[in-house]
């Protein structure tokens, strides 16, 4: 049996791989399918001879239908057959096709055959749309020519060439349909080659088309002929790759998959590895996308194109618009075909009528459009009057997306901004990004105007009402148009980018004011996105840091939306409520850094920190400090107390705590403690100071992110002894912070044996602010009040009590005043925010104003 | 076996990943969750307008392990992902029945 037609399931294997290798698939696939397709008939008219001389059957005709009777038979496509008979003896055909199905199946073929008479696929034909579209490309394979060329003429003229209007509209339908089983975004990642958007059935449906209205099967001579070109370069590259497809899974496999990418890209030419799969999934994008357009162009001229009548009906309809474009049925044509050639800047002129008139241009015209593209020079480029056109159509912001992508389908985009040309059909060789680069910048452009329309209004409150401040939307549409345009070239993408778009910018004459935060938010498109997912947003110098990076409010909130665009564009799973809400949270912590002005104003830039530190810091030990030092620490002092700070810091690895001074004019000191901190640190040491009757006049104390104490004191003590107290100070904290001896019981003592009494002044009231609107991240206890030896310890050591942990203070004494300031968290690093905690922390601070009783110390003077 | 469930701050997951990495385990799960525990959410205002973030961004890891394992990958975690403030997030620990790789059919240990 398996030897009937000559040869065996195996050998016929080996002689399509064969052929494919003799062949060099890639250099003219199209030679391959028509030899294979020769193979084929021979094996099945074999197979149709022995099965009549087998069986006595009445007389037929075998025909080739579908993609075979094209003869463009690819490794392993489907063999459909149709037996036509005259009219009777009906019932003698199946042991027929039985005879010439099972040598065929047994072969591994994948053969199916109808039989029907030619009254029958007349009939089936005008109903069914796969039965007509399958008659279209029908063969003669053996048997009665009549019966085929009497099928075919009426075929012809009675179905295929009338009502193709409706045709068109069910073709439409069917694409429509089919698109959508294949909208999954998987299938952007990994595409059927032969069903999915672009891909080899939409290419023939418009040839179908054209068979029918045109009544040619040359598609090419209806199309110019570049475009032509370029689109049998598009088939010939998809066949390549379905050949490939097929005989590297020995089966019909249509699904270029991630695992068969990776074999196919080498064996069509394209270099191994990620780079070469990444051009071979480009070249795929514009292969589908060139087939894309053509299937659209045809099947709207079919659907669309007006009669003859209706042609001079329209005549009396027509209304001009200017000198150069006029509207009729709901469509903007070209008055004159020249007037491009002529005068190139209409071309800009002619999308932005499409905008504001919101209709969309004849086939002719987008015709006329592609055949002058080559008139597009650096003049048109910077055309004053292109350019403004074009900012126009961007900054009205309607359909501006839809018009971006028309410019890019007819290829007017990447001749007016040929940067833009790079990142074509751009594909990542990864499962997150669905789209190409192309596709993808012109989503995001599109998911602003969404934005911008109110579409999210209900999920996004924020964003919307941040573009719809936007003083100029169509800078972020341009930034989200060229966000990723340096994803063409190797390297940084975004830095790359800024560069060009410095370059586009100044080519299209833009001011500074709108390329310099276009130039920015490019060169900065993921920094958003790499501090909301990966940096601890309750850490405040994350946010200072974040927002000096981002400079004003302006670019901040361009930023936020651009970052929004670009994510949704991604695909529809990259967006999540989680992602959300990260963005939102370092979003409106920035912004209220920028609206309290607490940016500049008392913090250093970063570069102005590094030019200070190198003023007396090494670079190791820069590149070592620089991330544990506050800027708020880095602003309050010289580098040359930074460096003597860190010299502190790296003893205090070895000792518990350091404190050094210098005594001024005698009676006044600045000390300075270095220590590890710790809960209740700073209450331990201005009650050590209140021990040694040292006033304190002025306090700051820093944490360094490594949890290194700095504070500095300026102390004043009037009886000229001041040496001898600080060195009392230094061993009384000593003992205290080891926790040798509580500063309580200290306290104590010292109080009995002295027997000090408070000296009687002037009284101040006292006044407690508890702020928590100045600070995302800290409470602010503000204290003003009546000064008096060990004021501050008694402060501090009740907000210790209290659970507040004090991570900043400046502390400053006017006259008989004291104003004090503490930044304070609670135990847990969160702000104290419920009114029951803070009204009660107030009284608690309030009462500790007024002299108390409990302690009192004698003036010695 | 174990299965060890932990909720953590977000930022922190490059940190338990890698250390997670560095003491062998091969694989784990991550997800992208919101809730919330002792950390509420909270309110902002910007403009006049209120935003509410009432559930808080977290990500999950899901781990299978050996028992000889558990307490190390615990410890791992645990060090990686503290910041010693609110809202550090939480370990779970369950006890597993049986894994079976799909692929291979291989059952127990040989297939974690």
């Amino acid at each position: 049996m398996q030897f009937e037609l000559g040869v065996t399931k195996n050998g016929l294997i080996h002689t399509k791989h064969r052929m494919a290798q003799t062949i060099s698939t890639h250099s003219s696939p199209r030679d391959f399918l028509r030899q294979h397709s020769d193979m084929v008939d021979s094996l099945v008219r074999k197979a149709f001879q022995n099965a009549q001389s087998q069986v006595s059957s009445p007389s037929v005709c075998l025909m080739a239908v579908g993609g075979y009777g094209k003869a463009e038979l690819a490794p392993y496509s489907d063999i459909d057959l149709l037996l036509l008979y005259s009219a009777s003896k009906k019932e003698d055909l199946p042991p027929l096709v039985e005879k010439i199905l099972y040598p065929l199946w047994d072969l591994g073929l994948d053969v199916s055959c109808s039989s029907r008479s030619i009254n029958e696929c007349l009939k089936m034909a005008q109903s069914d749309l796969h039965i007509k579209t399958g008659l279209i490309d029908g063969r003669y394979l053996d048997g009665e020519y009549e019966f085929f060329r009497n099928l075919y003429g009426l075929f012809t003229r009675k179905i295929l060439h009338r009502k193709v209007r409706d045709f068109a509209g069910a073709l439409t339908k069917d694409l429509h349909l089919r698109h959508q089983k294949y909208e999954d975004p998987n299938y952007a990642l990994e595409p059927n080659i032969k069903e999915g958007e672009g891909g080899l059935r939409d290419f023939q449906m418009g040839r179908w088309i054209i068979r029918a209205k045109y009544k040619t099967d040359r598609w090419d001579s209806i199309l110019f002929p570049d475009h032509s070109q370029s689109l049998e370069k598009s088939l010939q590259f998809l066949w390549a790759v379905r050949n490939q497809l097929h005989l590297l899974s020995g089966r019909r496999q249509d699904d270029l998959t991630f695992e068969l990418q990776e074999k196919i890209a080498p064996t069509i030419g394209f270099a191994h590895g990620t780079e070469g799969i990444e051009e071979m999934m480009r070249q795929y994008h514009l292969a589908t996308q060139r087939i894309s357009n053509f299937v659209h162009d045809i099947l709207e001229r079919a659907l669309y194109e007006p009669s003859l009548f209706k042609k001079a009906l329209s005549f009396l309809q027509r209304k001009k618009i200017d000198e150069n474009f006029g509207m009729a049925y709901g469509e903007l044509y070209l008055l004159d075909p020249v007037t491009f050639k002529r005068d190139p800047p209409r071309l800009m002129t002619l999308f932005h009528h499409c905008q504001t008139y919101q209709i969309k241009m004849d086939f002719r015209t987008e015709e006329a459009v592609m055949e002058s593209l080559p008139f597009i020079d650096d003049r048109f480029r910077t055309s004053g009057e292109v350019n403004e056109t074009f900012f126009s159509i961007l900054k009205k912001g309607e359909r501006a997306a839809g018009l971006l992508r028309k410019m890019h389908e007819l290829g007017f985009l990447s001749r007016y901004i040929p940067e833009f040309s790079e990142v074509e059909g751009k594909v990542h060789y990864d499962l997150y990004h669905v789209h190409p680069v192309d596709s993808h910048s012109i989503l995001a452009v599109e998911e602003l105007e969404k934005l911008r329309r109110g579409l999210y209004e209900k999920e996004y409150p924020l964003l919307t009402s941040l573009i719809r401040e936007l003083e100029n939307p169509g800078i972020l549409f341009l930034t989200a148009l060229l966000h990723d345009i340096g994803k063409g070239r190797e390297g940084n993408h975004s830095l790359i980018g800024a560069e060009w778009v410095e370059r586009i910018g100044t080519r299209m004459g833009l001011a500074s004011e709108y390329k310099d935060p276009m130039v920015f938010l490019v060169s900065h498109h993921l920094s958003m996105i790499e501090t909301a997912f990966r940096r601890n947003l309750q850490d405040e110098q994350v946010i200072l840091h974040f927002a000096q990076k981002v400079k004003n409010l302006n670019q901040l909130k361009m930023l936020y939306l651009l970052t929004f665009a670009d994510i949704k564009a991604v695909g529809p799973e990259a967006w999540t409520a989680w992602k959300n809400t990260l963005l939102m949270e370092l979003f409106l912590k920035t912004a209220h850094f920028f609206e309290r002005g607490a940016v500049a104003e008392p913090f250093l830039t970063g570069d102005e920190i590094l030019q200070k530190l190198r003023e007396s810091l090494s670079p190791e030990i820069i590149s070592e400090y620089a991330d544990r030092l506050p800027d708020r620490y880095l602003s309050c002092y010289s580098s040359a107390e930074i460096a003597r700070h860190i010299d502190m810091a790296r003893s205090i690895e070895k000792e518990l705590l350091l404190v050094e001074w210098e005594i001024e004019k005698e009676i006044q000191a600045k000390v300075t403690v270095c220590t590890k901190d710790r809960y209740g640190l700073f209450s331990k040491m201005t009650g050590s100071m209140f021990l040694n009757r040292l006033n304190i006049l002025q306090a700051q104390i820093h944490t360094w992110e490594d949890g290194t104490a700095l504070d500095t004191f300026w102390v004043e003590d009037g009886t000229k002894d001041i040496e001898r107290r600080l060195q009392q100070f230094k061993k009384d904290l000593k003992k205290i912070v080891s926790g040798e001896v509580p500063l309580r019981d200290l306290l104590f003592e010292r109080i009995e044996s002295n027997g000090i009494k408070q000296k009687i002044i002037p009284r101040v009231s006292g006044e407690v602010k508890i702020n928590n609107q100045d600070s995302d991240f800290y409470t602010i206890v503000e204290i003003a009040g009546e000064d008096r030896l060990g004021i501050l310890y008694e402060i501090t050591q009740a907000l210790t009590d209290h659970g507040c942990d004090i991570h900043f203070a400046r502390i400053s004494t006017l006259g008989n005043r004291i104003v004090d300031v503490f930044y304070v968290q609670d135990e847990w690093g969160e702000k104290i925010e419920e009114k029951q905690k803070t009204d009660r922390l107030k009284q608690i601070l309030l009462n500790r104003l007024p002299p108390r009783e409990g302690i009192t110390l004698k003036d010695h003077s | 076996m174990k299965k060890i469930e932990a909720i953590i701050k977000p930022f922190k997951l490059d940190e338990v990943k890698n250390a997670l990495t560095k003491i062998g385990v091969q694989g784990m799960t991550v997800t992208e969750v919101k809730g919330f525990g002792r950390q509420k959410g909270h309110t902002e205002v910007y403009r006049g307008a209120e935003y509410k973030i009432d559930f808080l961004p977290k990500v999950k890891i899901e781990l299978i392990t050996s028992e000889e394992m558990v307490t190390q990958v615990i410890e791992t975690i645990e060090r990686a992902a503290k910041t010693g403030k609110i809202g550090d997030g939480k370990i779970f620990i369950f006890p597993v029945e049986e894994v079976i790789r799909i692929r291979t059919g291989e059952r127990g240990r040989d297939a974690i």
